[in-house]
């Protein structure tokens, strides 16, 4: 194989690489617009205000990332969070202490269910707090999620934590 | 040519050129696949590592051979990019618990000289299924409930922690 033919087969390999990479992680155009949701609920949840009318306001945005039913199972010692408006109104009274830290999610994958309006994910989702000296300690748990589309909008139905230590 | 592009490119560009892309392939393939870096958050595994710590993961560690204990593990949660770190005190099979801070394997005391401070931690008696371990970290000075630890599938351990 002469050289020329060698580079341009690399380059063929080299755009095939690239071509996959972007393919898995953009996907198609619903598993895009959920991550961009989960990434925008996150940036709220980081959002920090003292206001009062500002701090409800907040956790009406919150919620608007939710289902009127869903459904926040966070394992063993805690009963299951029913509701939207039950969700708001812990995001409203916590959020004194949810100021204190920073919520990051990492390694989303979202699973579309055929028929194009439901879809599964997992996540890790990591509170990070940062502590008097300034050093960081970060609490981590990895979340089961059911979402549904409904009037164009995806939201979160379902989220449930999973014991990855039991 | 000159001597700047000279010590830049090397006398054969065209060779350098070639090196660069082996060397970044290698180190592409060899950091993503093999020895994964990681940076230590958290107490839960003082003094072995210190919160900041950068190590290694070895993702082959247990291609041909099973973890043992002692083994300081890599787990996965839902990827590998928060991971867990612990270490090994039971294996698949094996009745684990802890009393007064002194862990048990099969009604026998566990010697843990990796261990500096302990607390009067109590763990009330397991049995592993073939599939599982049980990982706590090396810092049992802590309170209990702060500290993550229990039971571990084998399908979540990505690799042994290495430096």
């Amino acid at each position: 194989m002469t050289r020329r033919r060698l580079a341009g087969v690399a380059g063929v390999v080299a755009l095939a690489a690239v071509g996959f990479l972007v393919w898995s992680r953009w996907g198609s155009n619903d598993d895009r617009v959920i991550r961009e949701r989960l990434e925008a609920l996150r940036t709220e949840v980081n959002r920090s205000t003292t206001d009062g009318l500002a701090n409800v306001a907040r956790a009406a945005s919150i919620g608007s990332y939710f289902t009127e039913d869903v459904v926040v199972d966070l394992g063993e010692g805690s009963a299951p969070i029913r509701g939207r408006l039950t969700l708001m109104g812990i995001a409203e009274r916590l959020q004194a202490r949810t100021a204190e830290f920073r919520m990051e999610l990492d390694d989303v994958t979202i699973e579309m269910i055929p028929g194009g309006t439901t879809a599964d994910g997992t996540l890790t989702a990591s509170f990070i707090r940062r502590n008097a000296t300034g050093e960081e300690s970060r609490d981590a748990r990895e979340f089961g999620l059911g979402l549904v589309k409904a009037g164009g909008t995806w939201r979160i139905a379902r989220v449930t934590a999973i014991d990855v230590l039991r | 040519m000159s001597l700047t592009r000279r010590l830049v490119f090397g006398s054969n560009p065209r060779r350098t050129a070639v090196r660069v892309l082996v060397l970044a392939a290698v180190s592409f393939v060899t950091f993503r696949w093999v020895l994964m870096p990681i940076r230590a958050e958290g107490i839960s595994m003082l003094p072995t590592y210190r919160s900041g710590s950068l190590n290694l993961v070895n993702r082959l560690a247990f291609v041909y051979g099973t973890p043992q204990r002692g083994d300081i593990i890599a787990i996965r949660l839902a990827g590998p990019h928060v991971l867990y770190v612990k270490r090994i005190v039971a294996l698949p099979g094996e009745r684990f618990s802890m009393i007064q801070g002194q862990a048990y394997i099969d009604g026998v005391p566990l010697s843990e000289p990796y261990v500096r401070e302990r607390r009067p931690w109590d763990v009330p008696e397991v049995t592993l299924t073939p599939r599982e371990y049980f990982v706590i970290g090396d810092n049992r000075g802590m309170r209990a409930s702060d500290h993550d630890f229990g039971r571990v599938d084998v399908t979540r351990i990505v690799g042994r922690v290495i430096f």
